[in-house]
C-alpha cells in the first residue's frame, strides 16, 4: 500500500511537471500579454517599458528557472491582469467550482442510479423507453442553450429563481441542474447497460433462486459488481468539470468559478494566472485519480493496488 | 382576539408593504456590467469595469457634460496656460474625501505624481504621457508642467481621478476606495457584487438614487434575462438585436469607430484611385442597418465623432457608388487582382461580420478579397507590424480623450502604431496641432488633416457605433457620449 501511494505520487508529480512546462512554453510562444493589456494606441516605447516592469523582457531560460522555483513554493507571483497573487485567485474561485460540481454531479448520481436500475429491470418496458429517450435528449442538448432555457423559464417567466450570480442556495439550483443533466444522461445509460449485464449473470439467478430478498440482490450484489464502470464515469465527470469544462455553465450563469476565470485569463494573455490554474487543475486530476484507485479497491477488494 | 390578531397582521403587512420594499425599490438600483473590476485603485488599470464603479466614487479635476463639453469639476475654473508648458489649476474649496482627508493642491499633485511614476507602472500612462511634473503653488492652486506645449492637457485632466494622499498608501486601498465623489464605497464581494451608497456630504448636487449595486455578467443573454426578470435596472452593451425585448433602451453615439486601414505605400492600394474605389464600393448605410439594426451611424469620412475636438463637418462620407467603384478599379488596371483583408473575431461587436461584409462589397467592385481572420494576439502582430503592412487591416479605434490627437497619432500619422501611410504633409499637420495652444488654429490644423486623409482615402471609414443600454421601466437616464455610467445623472421612480 505504501509503495502504491509512493509510486502514484511520483507519477503524479511527473504529470504535473510535464503539464506546467508545456503551458509555460506554449503561453510564451503564442502570446504577448503587453500587446493585449495596453490600449491599442499605446506607443512602442510605452509597451517596452511596461514589458520591462513585468519582467517579460528577460531571457526565457531565466524566466523558466524563476517559474520552477515559484512553482516549488506554490507561489506563481501576481496575476498580470488582476495585480494580486495568482494563487489567491485560484483559491477564491476553485471552491465555487467544487461546490457547483458537487451539487451538479451529486444530483446526477442520486437520480441516475435508481433510474438506471429501474430501467434495467425491464429492458424495453415503459420506464426503460422513457429513460433512454430522456437520456438521448439530455445528451443532445447543448449546455449553454439548456442554461439559457432554464433562465428564461424559471427566472424570467416564473420569477422563482435568480437569473445568475452566487451567494444564496437558490443561486446554485439552475447552474447545478444545467451541469448535472448531461451527466445524468450519460450516467443513466451506463447504469442501465451495466445492470442489464449483471442481472443476466448466473450468480444473480442463483441468489434469487436461494430466496434472497430482491433489494439485497439488485441493490447490493449486482450494483456493486456494476460499480466499477459507474465510478469511472463519475470520476471522469468530476475531473472534466474541475479541469475547465464548467466554463459553459459558469459563463451562462455568471458563476464565479475557475472555468470562467481560466477563459478570462486566456483572453487577457495572463501567463501567470494561466499557469496557476493549469497547475491546480493538474493537481486535481492527479488527486482524483489516486482517490479513484482507492474507491475501486473498496468496491472490488480483489483488485491489487500496484 | 382572533379579529385583533388579524388586524395586527394586516397592519404589519401594510407596514412592510409601505416601508420595506418601498425603500428598496425606489431608491436603490442594480447595474449589470460585462466584467468585474480587478482592482478598485482608480489609477492602475485601464479597465471598463473598474471605471464604471470608480467614476461614481472619485471625482476628476475636469469633467464633461453629457454632450461631451469639458467643464470644471474639482477645479473651480478651466485650467489656464501660464507659460507654454505650464498650466495653472485652481481647485474648489471645502471639499473633503469620504474619510475626512482634505482635497487640496497637495492631493492633486500627489495623484499626478502617483500615476506618472514609472515604478507605479499604470496602464493609463498613455493618457498622461506628456505630463512631466506637478507642483503646488498655494493651498488650492497648482501647476502642471508638460513636456513641451500640450493643448490636450485639459482633456487629460478629465481622466485624472484624485486619490487621498494618506489612505492611498494603505495596502488595502485597492479594495477599499475612498474618493470625493457622489457615492461612497460600502462592500465588495469578489465574484458577486459591489455596493455603493450615496455620499450625503457631496459637494455637488445631491444625487437622487440612494444606493447602487454592481453585478458582473459576461454573457449578454444572461444580462438581458436579468433585466427582463426585474433583477437589474441598467445593463451595458445591449446587443442591437435585443433592443425590442427590453422595457426601455438608451442609445448614444459612442467612441468606437470601425475602419479599414489601407496600405498607401505598396500593393494595389498604393494607387489613390483604388483606395477611393474601396470606399465607394461599400454601402455603409446597409452595414449600419443590417448588422447594427440602425444603432450605428455612417462615419463622415474621418476617424472622429461629431463630439470630438477636430471634427470637420465639411467632410462627408464617400457615397455608395458601386458603378464608379468598378470603373475606378478598371481604370487602375487592378480588376480581378487579390487584396488581403486582415481582421479578428470576437474582440469588438460584430467585427467578423463587418470584415466579411466589406469583403463582399469589394468583390462586387471587381477584386478578389483574401479575408484572413486571426486570433487577437496574432491579429495585433499584424496591426503593429511596421515592416510589412498588409493591404487592408480592419480595426476599431476608440478615443476616450475625445480629441483628434490620440486617434490621429496612432492611425493617421506616418509611423503611428497602426498607420499605413508615409504622408509627410499629413504628419506635419498632426505634429503642428499637437503643440499648438491656440484652440482655433489647432482645430483648423485638424480640419486640414481630416480633409487630406479623406482626399487621399487612406482608410475606408465605416461607422460610428452607438452604445446601447437596457433600462428597467423605473429608471431614467439620458446616456452620455463618453460612455461613463454616472449614477448621479440617473433617476428612478
Amino acid at each position: 500500500m505504501g509503495r502504491f501511494i509512493y509510486r502514484r505520487l511520483i507519477h503524479g508529480l511527473i504529470v504535473i511537471l510535464g503539464v506546467t512546462v508545456i503551458v509555460f512554453v506554449v503561453t510564451r510562444m503564442v502570446g504577448d500579454p503587453v500587446q493585449v493589456m495596453l490600449p491599442l494606441e499605446s506607443t512602442p516605447e510605452q509597451r517596452a517599458a511596461f514589458e520591462k516592469k513585468l519582467g517579460l523582457d528577460r531571457p526565457i531560460p531565466i524566466q523558466f528557472l524563476e517559474f520552477m522555483g515559484n512553482m516549488a513554493r506554490l507561489d506563481f507571483g501576481d496575476s498580470l491582469w488582476q495585480k494580486r497573487p495568482a494563487m489567491d485567485i485560484v483559491f477564491e474561485k476553485l471552491p465555487m467550482t467544487i461546490l457547483l460540481t458537487a451539487v451538479g454531479i451529486g444530483f446526477a448520481c442520486v437520480l441516475a442510479i435508481p433510474l438506471g436500475i429501474i430501467a434495467a429491470l425491464r429492458p424495453g418496458g415503459a420506464v426503460d423507453r422513457v429513460t433512454v429517450f430522456g437520456s438521448l435528449l439530455g445528451l443532445s442538448v447543448p449546455q449553454f442553450w439548456l442554461g439559457l432555457l432554464f433562465i428564461v423559464v424559471f427566472a424570467v417567466q416564473f420569477k422563482i429563481l435568480p437569473t445568475s450570480g452566487a451567494g444564496t442556495p437558490s443561486h446554485i439550483l439552475l447552474p447545478a441542474l444545467t451541469m448535472g443533466l448531461p451527466t445524468l444522461a450519460r450516467l443513466v445509460m451506463l447504469v442501465r447497460s451495466s445492470m442489464i449485464d449483471e442481472l443476466n449473470r448466473q450468480y444473480v439467478k442463483t441468489s434469487f433462486a436461494k430466496g434472497l430478498p430482491f433489494v439485497r440482490v439488485v441493490g447490493l450484489h449486482a450494483l456493486r459488481n456494476a460499480g466499477l464502470p459507474i465510478m469511472t464515469l463519475v470520476g471522469w465527470e468530476v475531473i472534466r468539470s474541475l479541469a475547465g469544462y464548467s466554463v459553459v455553465v459558469e459563463t451562462v450563469f455568471a458563476w464565479p468559478g475557475i472555468g470562467l476565470t481560466a477563459i478570462q485569463a486566456i483572453e487577457r494573455e495572463d501567463l501567470i494566472l494561466i499557469q496557476a490554474i493549469v497547475f491546480t487543475a493538474a493537481v486535481c486530476v492527479v488527486v482524483i485519480n489516486i482517490a479513484m484507485d482507492f474507491i475501486y479497491k473498496l468496491i472490488d477488494p480483489r483488485l491489487k493496488l500496484t | 382576539m382572533k379579529k385583533k390578531g388579524c388586524l395586527f397582521l394586516a397592519a404589519v403587512w401594510m407596514g412592510i408593504f409601505l416601508t420595506g420594499p418601498g425603500w428598496a425599490q425606489t431608491r436603490q438600483i442594480t447595474i449589470a456590467l460585462g466584467s468585474e473590476p480587478t482592482t478598485l485603485d482608480p489609477q492602475i488599470r485601464e479597465d471598463g469595469g473598474e471605471r464604471a464603479v470608480n467614476d461614481n466614487i472619485y471625482d476628476t479635476v475636469l469633467t464633461r457634460t453629457p454632450e461631451g463639453d469639458l467643464i470644471p469639476s474639482l477645479a473651480a475654473q478651466m485650467p489656464e496656460l501660464v507659460a507654454p508648458d505650464t498650466w495653472e489649476v485652481t481647485l474648489r474649496s471645502g471639499i473633503t474625501f469620504h474619510n475626512g482627508e482634505p482635497l487640496n493642491a497637495d492631493a492633486v499633485v500627489y495623484s499626478i505624481q502617483r500615476v506618472i511614476d514609472p515604478d507605479f507602472n499604470s496602464e493609463q500612462i498613455s493618457f498622461f504621457s506628456t505630463i512631466k511634473a506637478a507642483r503646488t503653488t498655494g493651498d488650492l492652486t497648482l501647476h502642471v508642467i508638460t513636456d513641451g506645449p500640450d493643448p490636450i492637457l485639459p482633456s487629460r485632466l478629465y481622466w485624472l481621478k484624485v486619490v487621498p494622499p494618506v489612505h492611498s498608501k494603505d495596502p488595502g486601498f485597492a479594495e477599499n476606495p475612498v474618493g470625493t465623489g457622489p457615492y461612497r464605497f460600502v462592500t465588495w464581494q469578489r465574484g458577486q457584487h459591489i455596493d455603493l451608497v450615496r455620499n450625503d456630504d457631496y459637494w455637488g448636487d445631491a444625487p437622487q438614487i440612494m444606493a447602487v449595486r454592481y453585478r458582473f455578467i459576461e454573457e449578454p443573454g444572461t444580462r438581458l434575462a436579468g433585466l427582463m426578470a426585474g433583477e437589474f435596472d441598467l445593463i451595458t452593451n445591449l446587443l442591437p438585436e435585443f433592443t425590442s425585448h427590453v422595457p426601455k433602451s438608451v442609445n448614444v453615439l459612442g467612441l468606437e469607430h470601425p475602419i479599414v486601414i489601407l496600405n498607401a505605400n505598396s500593393g494595389i492600394t498604393k494607387d489613390p484611385q483604388v483606395r477611393q474605389a474601396l470606399n465607394l464600393a461599400v454601402n455603409k448605410m446597409a452595414l449600419a442597418n443590417g448588422l447594427f439594426e440602425g444603432y450605428a451611424q455612417v462615419a463622415q469620412g474621418q476617424l472622429l465623432s461629431p463630439s470630438f475636438f477636430g471634427y470637420n463637418d465639411q467632410v462627408k462620407a464617400y457615397p455608395y457608388d458601386p458603378d464608379r467603384a468598378k470603373k475606378l478599379i478598371e481604370a487602375a488596371g487592378v480588376k480581378g487582382q487579390t487584396i488581403e483583408l486582415i481582421g479578428t473575431s470576437g474582440r469588438w461587436l460584430k467585427d467578423r461580420d463587418l470584415v466579411e461584409a466589406v469583403a463582399g462589397y469589394w468583390e462586387q467592385a471587381g477584386l478578389k478579397v483574401n479575408v484572413r481572420i486571426f486570433e487577437f494576439n496574432e491579429y495585433l502582430n499584424r496591426l503593429f507590424d511596421r515592416k510589412t503592412r498588409a493591404d487592408a487591416i480592419f480595426v476599431v479605434s476608440s478615443n476616450e480623450l475625445l480629441d483628434a490627437d490620440k486617434s490621429f497619432s496612432a492611425y493617421y500619422k506616418s509611423g503611428g502604431v497602426g498607420a499605413s501611410n508615409t504622408d509627410a504633409t499629413l504628419a506635419s499637420l498632426i505634429d503642428a496641432a499637437r503643440s499648438e495652444t491656440d484652440e482655433q488654429k489647432r482645430e483648423s490644423l485638424y480640419h486640414q488633416a481630416v480633409k487630406r486623409a479623406y482626399d487621399q482615402a487612406y482608410f475606408v471609414w465605416l461607422l460610428n457605433i452607438e452604445d446601447i443600454y437596457g433600462l428597467s421601466q423605473r429608471l431614467d437616464w439620458p446616456g452620455r457620449v463618453d460612455a461613463r455610467l454616472l449614477v448621479q445623472e440617473m433617476t428612478c421612480q
